[in-house]
This record gives structure tokens, C-alpha cells and sequence, in this order.
């Protein structure tokens, strides 16, 4: 774990790549073929979005979780029942989501964190089967395997005027890529900061961070509560795309996509896990694979990827840069 | 009456279930390594026995024996391919590469096997026996049979022989035992053939009890995890302990509660046990 870094291994793509990622992503709908694509890449947004909340908690903090899914489903299920059955509109019931989440993860870290990193792996896919197992079974709450269905699409109006109507595709894009850059800004410039860099001391050598006077515990348990934070505002704002909620929001698809994204990425590697997220939701679309096939392949990336390079290709290339650099000197 | 019916149903499947947790258990104290495909090894089991029996004709027990040494065979090859290449300290190396082990297993068994779901039938089918006056079917009495005789040999194996011993060092003081001049390679190899074995066989006995399809390891796989935590980690007679619990709250939750609170129960227990005894029942009192 010791190639963390918050920048592109190379630096002139850095600039180069943003750009022009923010150029492709801002004007997608506009030369996109069809509907389709640009579902798929609102798809890919709320993929980058959930992702890069496992990779604050996997990636910095060093804590593999597969809690994920289950804030990502827990924030779904909230808003969800927010806005149906208490009339909240979708922001408010999406900013409650993610204040609910908080308090479970908290809740939740406290209990998880003090057990070894092995349980705590086995414990975080335990509390997402139980809220999967619970959104089944408590039917007066949830309506169980029916869903709550007819939610309505967010809108961002100015005045009177629709800005953007969420009902359709391109709307939706935009509304998913404002509010999911919003989410990965902030993130960004929070592991940037001191909190960001405590991640990383405590992942690194829990001993020498506790020497320097930094609380492990503290620390595993905030990015524990950002990561869920997170994933429960990506979650939040999903189900407004679908219409629908149902426990297949939990489905371990969704936990393997977010951990195969890090992997392949790069835990700690903030860019290339975004990267990552639009290749793995856009390719097996694109080849039309049938659903075990794609399972298959990703399996396989997942396999060949931690045999031959464990820090994923960001780690990849970042350490291939610095062998470069030593060598020039 | 009932309540004796369900404990005693609850421990049929806590002996089986003891099966599953004993091996995942015996492969991360030799290899620290927390077996995420166990489940879909447990489901091959399933399927080689469904295969030998619906298709080959062959009788239930020589096909249980076929297909554990089959999965068994299968496990070593993926310690040599994949397993004996992570090194000590990569517990998350190994999580994700069994994880993807598994994905690759399942999703392969659903494109060549079908998501159907089928029945096996047996010699032993639609027979029961009776125990203390209470009525067992004959197809259950004889998985916990298997998993009587063969947890009792491995006990016997690990308390008895030089190689048990051996086992029982490399997972209790790894240094120490690399001091003494043994290898771990070749007990890790072995550790990993017995637990992919044991696995395979509790998937062949259960075969005729539930319906096999391949997504049926998934929710056993929890269940054995569930085992290993509420045992301790590595720890072969907590393993057993923690699936007699499990076993019977299940059987206790469904027969007394409902279909919902037996699937909750493994949950429970588990949250339960972790807020008193956090490296669960036998477990070392140290954070790894």
C-alpha cells in the first residue's frame, strides 16, 4: 500500500486528462447516439460516486469493506420512503439519506472496528445482507420483494423555469454528473487535507501514526462514516433514476462492480478508480455480453489483476514512472 | 415435543454446517487466508453429486465420495495456481483473489450448468429413521453421519499424528515453526486439500436435502463465515461449538418465530456474540 497518491502517475497528462474528461463529460448528451449510451453513463457516474467512497475507506484508511452496498442500498431505501410515504422532496429526502447513513455507520464502526481486519471484512458484508434481509422481510415498512415504486424525477428549477427535468436522459446525466462532481470534489479536497493524510499514516503503520499522536480508531471510523456517506448519497439519488426500489438495490453485483473498480484502479489511486468506474460500466454494455459472461470476465480482470499487479494500474504506472525517473537521474 | 424436534433438527444441520466452517476455519489458520470461494467449492460439491447420481447412475455414497475427492483435487489445483502465491500479511490479496475465484466458479456454472434449480433423488430419499423417539429423514442421518466420522478423523489426525501436529504449529506459532525446520508450502498444500474436501463432501450430503442450483453456495458461505467469527478465527473446535449454535437458533428462530427470524438468526447470534467476546468464543485475545 505504499503507492498512494492523489495525482496521475504522469504529470502532463494530469492537466491534458482532466480537461478533457470534464470536456466529454459536460457535452456527452450532445453527440451521443442514443438515450442508451447516456443512461449507461449516468450509470458509470453513480459507479465513480460509490466507488470513491470504497476507496476512502479500502483505498486510504486501508479497511476493505463490503459495507458499501449496503449504505448504497440504505440510502436508496431512505430517500425512497422519505419522498413516498413522507411527501419530503427528493433533495431533502437525499440529504436526509446521507445524514441517516452517517449515524448507521457510526453506529455500526463502533461495534465493527474493534474486532480483528479479518472479521471486520466478514462483519461489513454481514450488516449488507442484514439490511438486504430486512428490506425482504419488514413488508409494512418496505413493501418487501414488491418495491416502492413511482418516484418522482428531481428537477432543478430557477424561478419557474425547469433548468433540468430528470425525466429525461440527458437531464438525469446532467443532474447525476452536477451532483456527482459535487460529492467527488469534495472528497478530493478532504483527502487532501490533514484528515486525508491521517488516512493514509494510519493505513501505512497503525504504531507510528499513534505516535504522532493520532487516533486510529478516530480515523477508521471517519473515513468508515465519510465512505458511507458517500455511498448513500449515490444511493439516494439511483433510485430517483430507476423509479423503484427493491432489495435487488443490495444485490452483491452492485459490491462486486464497486470492489472490482478500486482493484482494477488502484486502491488509493483517486483518478484511475474514476476511470476505472466508466471502463467497467460502459465495456460490457458496449460487447453486449450475456450477464454470466460478463461475471466471467470480471472475475478473471479481478484474478489476473491481484496476480500480477496488486496495486491495480494506477500503482502500476506510478511505480513504473518513479523506476523511470530514478533512472533518468 | 416440538421444541425437542426443532434442537434436534438444529443440530442435523449444525453437524453439517460444521462441515463447511471446519474447513474454511483449517484453511485460514494454516494460511491466514479467508476463503471467499468456499462456497462455490461447496456448490461443485453439489453439482458432482447431482451429476453422478442423475446422470451416471451411480449410488449415493460412492458418488459423495467421487465428488469430495473431485472438489478436493480441484482445491489443489487452485492452491498451486493461485493460493501458496499470497504471502503472510496480504489478507485482503487473498480475500479478492478468492472472491474473483468464486465469481469465475459460479458465473462458469451458470453458463454451462443452467440457474435451474433441480432435485436429486437417492436410494436414501423419502425414508426416515427414528432417534429418541423422534423422526429424522434417513438422507439427513446420513450427512451427519459423514460429518461425525470425518471431523472426528481429522480431530484425530490433528491431535494424534506428526502431520496434525504440524498443522496445529504452522497455525498457532508460524515462526516457531519455520524455527523447527517445517514447510509450510507442503502443510498449507495439504491444509487447503482437506478444507476444499471437507466443503466438497458437506455439498455432496446436502445435495438430496435441499435443491442444487449454482447460486446455492451464497447463503451457506455467510453461514460458515458467520461459524468461523462466533468460533474465533482458526479455531477447528470453536468452528464445531459455534455450528451446533447456529444450527439450533436457526431451527429454534424458524420453528418458534418465522421463516424471517431463521434467516436473521445467524445475524443475531453473530452480533450478539461479538458485543461480548469481539475475537469470538475461542478466539486468540489479540487484533491481528
Amino acid at each position: 500500500m505504499a503507492a498512494i497518491s492523489m495525482n496521475s502517475p504522469w504529470p502532463p497528462l494530469r492537466w491534458f486528462g482532466l480537461l478533457a474528461g470534464v470536456v466529454i463529460l459536460l457535452t456527452l448528451p450532445l453527440w451521443s447516439p442514443s438515450d442508451y449510451i447516456t443512461s449507461i453513463a449516468t450509470l458509470a457516474i453513480f459507479f465513480a460516486v460509490a466507488s470513491t467512497g470504497l476507496n476512502v475507506v479500502y483505498g486510504y484508511a486501508g479497511l476493505l469493506s463490503f459495507a458499501q452496498v449496503g449504505f448504497w442500498g440504505l440510502g436508496a431505501y431512505v430517500s425512497a420512503l422519505l419522498v413516498t410515504d413522507h411527501g419530503f422532496s427528493p433533495w431533502t429526502a437525499i440529504a436526509c439519506a446521507g445524514v441517516v447513513c452517517v449515524i448507521t455507520s457510526l453506529a455500526g464502526g463502533l461495534a465493527a472496528l474493534r474486532v480483528s481486519r479479518d472479521a471486520f471484512v466478514v462483519i461489513t458484508l454481514s450488516f449488507s445482507l442484514l439490511l438486504q434481509l430486512l428490506a425482504r422481510s419488514w413488508t409494512s415498512l418496505t413493501r418487501g420483494a414488491m418495491g416502492i415504486p413511482g418516484l418522482p424525477s428531481p428537477r432543478i428549477l430557477a424561478g419557474d423555469t425547469v433548468l433540468l427535468d430528470g425525466n429525461t436522459a440527458s437531464g438525469f446525466y446532467w443532474i447525476a454528473l452536477g451532483c456527482g462532481a459535487l460529492v467527488i470534489a469534495a472528497t478530493w479536497w478532504l483527502l487532501r487535507s490533514r484528515i486525508g493524510r491521517a488516512f493514509i499514516a494510519v493505513n501505512l503503520d497503525e504504531n507510528l501514526a499513534r505516535s504522532q499522536g493520532i487516533s486510529v480508531f478516530l480515523h477508521q471510523l471517519s473515513a468508515f462514516a465519510l465512505s458511507a456517506l458517500i455511498g448513500g448519497l449515490a444511493g439516494a439519488l439511483y433510485v430517483f433514476k430507476l423509479g423503484i426500489v427493491d432489495p435487488g438495490i443490495f444485490d452483491i453485483y452492485y459490491a462486486q462492480m464497486m470492489l472490482i473498480i478500486v482493484i482494477v484502479g488502484g486502491a488509493g489511486h483517486f483518478w484511475f478508480v474514476l476511470l476505472m468506474s466508466f471502463v467497467f460500466t460502459a465495456l460490457p454494455e458496449l460487447l453486449r455480453l450475456a450477464p454470466e459472461l460478463r461475471m466471467i470476465l470480471f472475475g478473471l480482470v479481478l484474478i489476473i489483476t491481484i496476480q500480477f499487479m496488486p496495486q491495480g494500474l494506477g500503482g502500476y504506472l506510478a511505480d513504473r514512472r518513479n523506476r523511470m525517473l530514478r533512472r533518468t537521474e | 415435543m416440538l421444541v425437542s424436534t426443532l434442537v434436534l433438527n438444529g443440530l442435523v444441520m449444525g453437524a453439517i454446517y460444521a462441515l463447511i466452517g471446519v474447513g474454511l476455519s483449517l484453511i485460514f489458520g494454516v494460511l491466514e487466508i479467508v476463503n471467499f470461494a468456499h462456497g462455490q467449492i461447496y456448490t461443485l460439491g453439489a453439482l458432482a453429486l447431482a451429476l453422478l447420481v442423475g446422470h451416471f447412475g451411480l449410488g449415493f455414497l460412492p458418488a459423495a465420495f467421487v465428488s469430495a475427492l473431485g472438489v478436493a483435487v480441484f482445491g489443489y489445483i487452485l492452491y498451486v495456481l493461485f493460493l501458496q502465491h499470497i504471502r503472510k500479511g496480504e489478507f485482503e490479496r487473498g480475500i479478492i483473489l478468492t472472491l474473483g475465484i468464486g465469481i469465475v466458479v459460479q458465473n462458469a456454472l451458470i453458463y454451462f450448468y443452467g440457474a435451474t434449480p433441480q432435485i436429486v433423488d437417492t436410494e436414501f430419499s423419502f425414508r426416515d429413521i427414528s432417534f429418541l423417539g423422534l423422526r429424522v429423514e434417513m438422507i439427513k442421518a446420513i450427512a451427519v453421519g459423514f460429518a461425525i466420522v470425518s471431523i472426528t478423523t481429522l480431530h484425530l489426525v490433528l491431535t494424534r499424528t506428526r502431520f496434525g501436529m504440524a498443522i496445529r504449529a504452522l497455525s498457532q506459532n508460524r515462526e516457531a515453526a519455520l524455527v523447527v525446520g517445517m514447510r509450510p508450502a507442503v502443510i498449507a498444500a495439504h491444509a487447503v486439500v482437506i478444507g476444499t474436501g471437507l466443503a466438497g463432501l458437506a455439498g455432496a450430503v446436502l445435495a438430496p436435502v435441499f435443491t442444487v442450483h449454482p447460486l446455492m453456495g451464497a447463503p451457506i458461505l455467510f453461514k460458515a463465515f458467520a461459524i468461523v467469527i462466533i468460533g474465533g478465527l482458526g479455531h477447528l473446535p470453536g468452528a464445531v461449538v459455534a455450528s451446533l449454535i447456529i444450527g439450533v437458533s436457526e431451527s429454534l428462530a424458524g420453528g418458534l418465530g418465522s421463516a424471517s427470524l431463521q434467516d436473521a438468526a445467524v445475524f443475531l447470534v453473530m452480533i450478539a456474540m461479538l458485543q461480548f467476546r469481539p475475537m469470538g468464543l475461542f478466539g486468540k485475545g489479540v487484533r491481528i
